[in-house]
Order: structure tokens, then C-alpha cells, then sequence
């Protein structure tokens, strides 16, 4: 065993939670399947060519913000998980409470949106949830951030006890970031393997951002039950999107994960923590917590350092993910005969999605750029990019992964190629997803706003055609679930 | 060992009673100095033989206590009582060190690290809705104290957090003492 | 399981003694708590005999022909007294125009004894338009000043800039002499309707 690549432990050590992982991506590529039909519903609406009353709109829009946001951070808690528990050893119970947690969370949201009639977006930001016009009540609201405080906790149990057993194993929170090989005089061969810089990183950027949360959210309860704690705006929407963004990058870099951990079965050499991979996960572990003033660019109370600091670290942010880890692939890949098949493909695109993403974002993050993008559709636009094709596609890859062939037969390197049915299935998500997310751009570059359930006809085309690639995507995502659903029931049998 | 322990204890209480005044003229020295030396002078008591007995496994029932003794002195009405009610004064001086410090001294040892972290960050959450509550509350909370005085209270909750979380991150980032087992574990397994 | 039942023992305990310290959930402030017993518990007001603004003796607690409404003031006060004298003369409308003036008096006592003289009562009156009949204002005695203050639950503090800070409210004395509601200063509504429920 080399040091490495770290200590796998045998399968069969993490065995026990490996159930519950695969039940959790069961239920995750469900409702990725349900909430792109909802995406699918609105874009039909907006183009015209279904009727949904605005009022359904909204509160679908906020089901598909929530859920996707949702279901992002549960399939990435689940390959965390999965993945760190090759490394070191993890409580069983605590998964099962992390899962518990999550669907009930899921079960008051839902309530609160299609029973309660609350839309007010997965963002709930203040005053929107307390001052709903009338479309619902705050019992709805308070149902809602329930939800989300619930489903904080799981998250908050898991990332503890995460940290807990990698700094117990690799010394301290630096250890396991590798920081004596970052800024002392480590040896790389010391060095702890990439999912758990990865795994540690994002849990304590998660954490610090689940803590603001609760306090937030608790905040905004008290706010609707006794309306005379006023919530102070710009205070509660700065501590809000700390929060969001901070949990739906964590989802990101936590599915990243499979790509360190997986990838290097098809490459067929292990994916090394370098100096510079450890470096810029630390700054990566800066950047998330910092950068997040680029979503408050248009509100002008904000401190100008603030907004400074979001551009200038927007800019930079890009630089670490690509050196870290799509650059890292581009050389792994060349060098090796790669191995192809639905796993591989769909994670390697979720790199791509990923890197390829953060050009919009980063436009976005421009302030000149944002005054006039930031609410067009610019915005979802680049956002489905790294979602879409990066985070559910590695997602989507980890499924493929667990109900993968083994390798055995193909063992000739360079001879499996994508069979029909997986080139057909990928290159629909592909070529669905792109155009999907191109109408996006095109939409915002041509100034259409975003969050409006009624377009005029100038605006149809895109939302049409957007309507097709979506449903593309929803047709080779359903293909995806339906096999791994099918593999695992014949395993169980 | 116990009677330096046993006098620091008695000194701390001494001390929250003969400055009391001082101390409860101002709801930030009130809650934020005088209500944490009680719970450590409880802490520092000599603890009781038997108290990892099977009815504290896991510490449970020693933090649910201090818990509930917590909760019942964050009543805005259970300080406005301490001030005006010699008798709520006087529990004040004997729960704080009985029920929250001395408990939390017998149970926190005991429990699940995971519990530990839970409480933890808790803790620093619950201290932000604290700090929230007393900044923004649209009436005074205590009678005894100004609206201005609550204030300065909110913030000295934010404080408090803020420097809690350092104190509780900063030993978790050194990976001095903690790192030459590891490594030595890894290269075994 | 030993842990199980001490752990559940003391989450019983601990809620039963929340609940207690709560009223059952419904006062977490001592404000909210003094209205409760007043609703509740309906305590004598001490009988003890007022200066009026006129100099005449008024006696408060014990059995009297009318209701007595009672907020408690200073008559330096720069700031919610003003505000709460404002509020007085409404309410004093208020009871005129719903014919109650023959069964209530309204009192606004002085918390200051010492510097509220019946020459500074009757100014602070004269300003507000207290007219010594439905409406006067008084001072007790300052040994008498603690058991009324402690009675009414009014806390009286010093706000750093020479004069006082105190829980500001009316009170709603019956013909009895006993404390039935509390309410908030500015809520004329809610105070004539706890009058109209004590006079009938």
C-alpha cells in the first residue's frame, strides 16, 4: 500500500454505511428527476406553452430551489461520507441521524411550500417570508426554516463527526488540510490523500457556514412569530448568503471527492496531494467564506471593502479549483490510457461543468458586469452550468460508479470505450445540458429577467428551446436512475 | 489538591457576592461576568465519589441539568427576580455553581465528542440569537435594566461568541503533538 | 438504561420547572409576568392615603365608591411621562365619551415624593389638562412609595441622565381596591375595555 494514496481500509470496514450511501443517492437522483421537471414546468411556462398560474410558479420555483440546493448538499454529503470512511473510521448512527434529519427537514419544507403555500425562494430572504402579500401565512415561513434548521442539524452532525476522526488520524484540522507539506517541511509522501484535504475543508467551511445559518434562521422564526424583532435587512442578507453559498459550494467540493478517490481506479495510478494541491485547498477554504459580498454587489449600504474583496476574490477564486484540480486531470488524463465508461465520463464532465462554470461566475462577480447581468437569467445561467454539468453530474457518476462493471473484463487498457446506449445516454446529457444552460446566457445577455413567471413573446424562443434540451437532459438523467435503481434491486435480490 | 480547589471556589463565590452590586448594576457584568464565575466556582467543587456511576454514562444527565438550570437563568424574568427577590438571588448564588458549573464539570468529560461538538456549535449559534434578540427587541426585556444597557448586552453576547469560537477552533489547528502518531499509525495500517 | 431514566428524570424535572417559572410558557419578562397576577391573582392594592395636586387627601386601596385607573409618573420627566400625560388626557376623553365618568377615576401618581410637591403635581396636571375630578394627580407618603411600587410591580430606575427609567403602563384598580389588568400605556382601547369589565 502506498502512503499515497492513503490507508484504504478493506471494503468491508466501511461496509455497514455503504447501504445507506446507496439508498441516499437512490432518493437523491429521484428528486434531481422531480425538481428537473419542475425546472422543465417553468421553462414550459415561460415560453407560452403551458398555462401555470404565477402563484404555482413561485412556489414551484422555490420547491426547485430548495430541492436542488438541497439534494446537491445530500448526494455530496453522501460521497464525503462514503469516501472518508476508506480513511478513517466513522459512526454508523450518526449517518442514519444525518439522513433522518434531512428527510424530515424535506418533509416540512414540502408542506410549507405546497400546503402552506409558501414561496418566497430557497432563499428566504427577509423581509419576503414575513411579508408574503397574503399568498400565505407565517406559520408556512416558519415551517419552512424549520425544515432548513433541521436539515442544518444533520449536516452539522455529520461534518463533526467528519473533522472529529480525520483530525484525531492526521493531527489536527492542519494536519489534515496538509498543511506541513503546504508551509513547512513536510514530505509529500506524508501527506494525507486528497479526499481528506477535500473532505476536511469543505467540512469546516460547511460548519462555520451552517452556525450563521442557524442563527439567522432563528433569527427570522423569531421575526415572524413576535413581528416586533425587527430583523436588521442588509445584517440578515448578508448572514443569509454566507450561508447559501457557502453550502451549495460545499456541495460542490464535496462531490469533488469522487473524482480524487474514483478517477484513479481508470488512470490507473493513485492522484497525489502536491504542494500545490495542499496550498490551494487552503485558499480554497479562504476564498468560499470570503467571497460571498459578490452576491450583495447591487445592495449600496455595503461597505466598499466588501464589495472589493467579492470582486477581487471572485477573480482569484478560479485560479486554485483550476490548478488544483481540472489542470491536475488535463495531466493525468493525457498521460494515462484511460478507461471509459459512464462513471468516468460523467465525472470527468462534472470537472469540465465545474471549471467551465466559473467563467460566467466570475463575470458576475465583476461589478460593472453585475449591475446590469445580475438579474437577468444570466445568473441561473451560470449557476446550472456548475450544478447541472458539474455537481449532479458527479453526482450522477458516483451512481454509475457504484453499480459499475468490474473493470476485470476490460482489463486491456485503452480498449473500453462508452458502449451505444451509455455514448447516447452521455452525449444527451451533454449536448441537453449545454443547450440547456446556453438559452441561460443567451436569455441574460439579451437582458430577460430572471424569476418572472410571465414572459412576452420576444422572449419565447429561448424559453422553447430551452424547454427541448431540458427535457434531453431529464430523458438521459432518467436512463441513469432507472439503471442504477435496476442494478441495485438485482443485487439485492 | 481539593482544599485549594474547595478555597479558589469559595473565593470566586465570596467574590460574586461582595461585588454584587457593582456587578448587577449592569446587565453585561450581570450576565457575562457574574452569572460564569458561579458556574465555575461549581466547577471547581471537589466532585463526589460515584459520579461515574452508570447513571451518567455518555454524561447525559449531568448536561441535561445544567441544560435546564441554563435555560431557566436566560428568563429575562429570572434576573429581573435576582435583583428585586432576596430569595431568587440567593438560589441564583447556590443553582449556578450546583446545577450548571459542578454538573457540567461531571458530565462533560463523559460525553461523546460528537456531543461535544454538537454543543459547541450550539452554543456559539445560540449566542448569535441571543446577541439578535437583545440588539433588535422592540421593549425592554428586564425591568431593571435600560434599553441601552440591553443593547450593549446584545453585543457583549456577539462578543462572547466570537471569542468562544476562537478559543475552540485555534488548539483544533495546531497539528503539533497530534501529527507524528498519526503518521506513524498510517504507515502501519 | 440507569442513564436513560436519570437523563428522562431531569428533562421532566427541568420542563416542569420551566413550566413553572414560564407560567406555563406564557411570561418569559417580568413585565409580561406582573399582568398575568393581576389578571389571575387580582392582589389588594395597600391602602394608603394620597396628596393631590389640590393638596386634598385621596385614598387609594381598600373599598371605594369608583374604579381607580393608575399610571405612575414623575413630573420631571422629559420623555414617556410627556408621551403617557398625552395618552392620560385621551383616555380621560375617552371615559367621558363612553359615560364611565361617574363610575372611574383616573390617577397619575408620582413615583419622586420628594421632589414632586403639590405645586410640581398640580403644573404637571394643569399641562396634561388633569381636571382634579375624573383625572388628578398625587403623591403618597415615601414610606408608603415601596409597598405600592411592589404591589403594582413598577420598577423604578436611575437612566443616567439625572431622572428615571420604569415599566410604564395603566393599571386598573376595581371598586374593591384590588389590581385587575395591567396594560400598555398607549392602548387607550385595551384600557377602557378592562374599565368597562370592572365597573359593571
Amino acid at each position: 500500500m502506498t502512503t499515497t494514496t492513503g490507508a484504504m481500509l478493506p471494503e468491508a470496514a466501511y461496509g455497514p454505511q455503504e447501504g445507506a450511501v446507496k439508498l441516499t443517492m437512490l432518493l437523491g437522483g429521484v428528486v434531481f428527476l422531480l425538481m428537473m421537471i419542475f425546472g422543465l414546468i417553468m421553462r414550459a411556462a415561460q415560453g407560452g406553452m403551458i398555462a401555470v398560474d404565477p402563484a404555482l410558479f413561485y412556489q414551484i420555483m422555490t420547491a426547485h430551489g430548495a430541492g436542488m440546493v438541497g439534494t446537491a448538499g445530500l448526494t455530496g454529503a453522501a460521497i464525503l461520507w462514503y469516501f472518508t470512511g476508506r480513511h478513517v473510521p466513522l459512526l454508523a448512527g450518526v449517518y442514519w441521524a444525518f439522513l433522518g434529519l434531512f428527510l424530515l427537514g424535506v418533509v416540512c419544507i414540502l408542506a410549507a411550500i405546497f400546503l402552506g403555500g409558501y414561496a418566497g425562494a430557497w432563499t428566504f430572504l427577509y423581509p419576503l417570508p414575513a411579508l408574503s402579500g397574503g399568498l400565505w401565512g407565517p406559520g408556512a415561513s416558519v415551517l419552512f426554516l424549520l425544515g432548513y434548521v433541521s436539515i442544518g442539524v444533520g449536516f452539522l452532525l455529520l461534518h463533526l463527526e467528519v473533522m472529529r476522526r480525520l483530525m484525531a488520524r492526521y493531527g489536527g484540522i492542519g494536519g489534515a488540510l496538509a498543511w506541513p507539506l503546504a508551509f513547512g517541511k513536510g514530505r509529500p509522501e506524508d501527506a494525507p490523500p486528497p479526499a481528506v484535504v477535500a473532505a476536511m475543508a469543505s467540512s469546516v467551511f460547511n460548519t462555520l457556514g451552517i452556525v450563521v445559518g442557524a442563527a439567522v434562521l432563528v433569527a427570522s422564526i423569531v421575526n415572524l412569530l413576535v413581528p416586533g424583532f425587527a430583523v436588521d435587512a442588509l445584517l440578515a442578507k448578508n448572514m443569509i448568503f454566507f450561508f447559501g453559498h457557502v453550502f451549495i459550494n460545499a456541495s460542490i467540493y464535496m462531490a469533488v471527492i469522487a473524482v480524487y478517490e474514483i478517477l484513479p481506479e481508470y488512470l490507473g495510478k493513485p492522484w497525489k496531494t502536491t504542494r500545490i494541491f495542499a496550498i490551494a485547498w487552503t485558499v480554497v477554504l479562504v476564498f468560499v467564506l470570503a467571497v460571498y459580498p459578490h452576491h450583495l454587489l447591487q445592495d449600496v449600504p455595503m461597505p466598499g471593502w466588501a464589495l472589493a474583496m467579492g470582486q477581487i476574490v471572485s477573480y482569484f477564486s478560479g485560479i486554485p479549483l483550476i490548478a488544483v484540480t481540472a489542470f491536475s486531470l488535463i495531466v493525468y488524463l493525457r498521460a494515462a490510457d484511460m478507461r471509459w465508461d459512464m462513471a468516468a465520463a460523467l465525472l470527468v464532465l462534472g470537472v469540465a461543468g465545474w471549471s467551465v462554470g466559473s467563467v460566467p461566475a466570475i463575470l458576475d462577480g465583476m461589478i460593472v458586469v453585475n449591475k446590469v447581468m445580475h438579474n437577468t437569467q444570466w445568473v441561473p445561467g451560470h449557476f446550472h452550468i456548475y450544478l447541472l454539468l458539474g455537481e449532479v453530474a458527479m453526482a450522477f457518476g458516483f451512481m454509475a460508479w457504484l453499480v459499475r462493471r468490474p473493470l476485470a473484463a476490460d482489463a486491456r487498457p485503452g480498449a473500453a470505450r462508452l458502449s451505444g446506449l451509455d455514448h447516447g445516454v452521455f452525449m444527451a446529457y451533454v449536448a441537453g445540458g449545454a443547450g440547456f444552460v446556453l438559452m441561460f446566457l443567451v436569455s441574460g445577455a439579451l437582458s430577460v429577467p430572471r424569476r418572472w413567471a410571465v414572459h412576452v413573446p420576444d422572449w419565447f424562443l429561448q424559453d422553447r428551446l430551452a424547454t427541448l434540451f431540458a427535457a434531453m437532459v431529464i430523458g438521459a438523467a432518467l436512463i441513469i436512475v432507472l439503471r442504477y435503481t435496476a442494478v441495485l434491486a438485482r443485487r439485492a435480490e | 489538591m481539593t482544599l485549594p480547589r474547595l478555597s479558589l471556589a469559595a473565593a470566586l463565590i465570596a467574590a460574586a457576592w461582595v461585588f454584587r452590586a457593582p456587578l448587577e448594576a449592569d446587565p453585561v457584568t450581570h450576565i457575562l461576568v457574574q452569572l460564569p464565575l458561579l458556574a465555575l466556582a461549581g466547577a471547581l467543587l471537589p466532585g463526589a465519589r460515584g459520579t461515574g456511576g452508570a447513571w451518567n454514562r455518555g454524561g447525559w444527565a449531568m448536561i441535561l441539568t445544567a441544560i435546564f438550570a441554563m435555560a431557566f437563568w436566560m428568563l429575562p424574568r429570572s434576573i429581573d427576580a435576582a435583583v428585586s427577590d432576596p430569595a431568587v438571588a440567593a438560589s441564583k448564588f447556590l443553582s449556578l455553581p450546583l446545577l450548571v458549573g459542578l454538573p457540567l464539570r461531571l458530565g462533560w468529560p463523559r460525553a461523546h465528542p460528537l456531543l461535544r461538538g454538537f454543543l459547541k456549535a450550539q452554543a456559539l449559534a445560540m449566542l448569535g440569537v441571543l446577541a439578535f434578540l437583545y440588539t433588535h427587541a422592540p421593549v425592554r426585556l428586564c425591568n431593571a435594566y435600560l434599553a441601552e444597557d440591553q443593547v450593549r448586552l446584545g453585543t457583549g453576547f456577539l462578543a462572547t461568541a466570537l471569542a468562544l469560537a476562537v478559543l475552540w477552533v485555534a488548539p483544533l489547528l495546531g497539528a503539533q503533538g497530534a501529527a507524528a502518531p498519526a503518521r506513524r499509525h498510517r504507515s502501519v495500517s | 438504561m440507569q442513564a436513560l431514566a436519570a437523563s428522562v428524570a431531569v428533562v421532566l424535572a427541568g420542563l416542569a420547572v420551566l413550566w413553572q417559572a414560564t407560567d406555563g410558557g406564557q411570561a418569559l419578562t417580568a413585565e409580561r409576568a406582573r399582568r398575568l397576577t393581576a389578571l389571575r391573582d387580582m392582589p389588594a392594592v395597600p391602602e394608603v392615603v394620597l396628596e393631590t395636586m389640590t393638596g386634598t387627601p385621596l385614598p387609594l386601596g381598600g373599598p371605594t365608591k369608583r374604579a381607580t385607573l393608575v399610571e405612575f409618573i414623575y413630573t420631571t420627566c422629559p420623555t414617556i411621562c410627556q408621551a403617557a400625560g398625552a395618552e392620560m388626557a385621551r383616555l380621560a376623553d375617552d371615559v367621558r365619551a363612553a359615560g364611565l365618568d361617574e363610575s372611574v377615576r383616573l390617577v397619575s401618581i408620582s413615583f419622586d415624593p420628594g421632589r414632586d410637591d403639590p405645586d410640581a403635581l398640580n403644573a404637571y396636571g394643569e399641562g396634561h389638562g388633569a381636571d382634579g375630578a375624573l383625572w388628578t394627580v398625587a403623591r403618597p407618603d415615601p414610606d408608603d412609595l415601596p409597598a405600592l411600587l411592589a404591589t403594582f410591580g413598577v420598577v423604578v430606575i436611575p437612566d443616567r441622565w439625572g431622572g428615571f427609567t420604569h415599566n410604564t403602563a395603566l393599571h386598573v384598580v376595581d371598586a374593591g381596591g384590588r389590581l385587575r389588568a395591567i396594560v400598555d400605556y398607549d392602548d387607550p382601547a385595551a384600557a377602557l375595555t378592562a374599565l368597562h369589565g370592572v365597573v359593571q
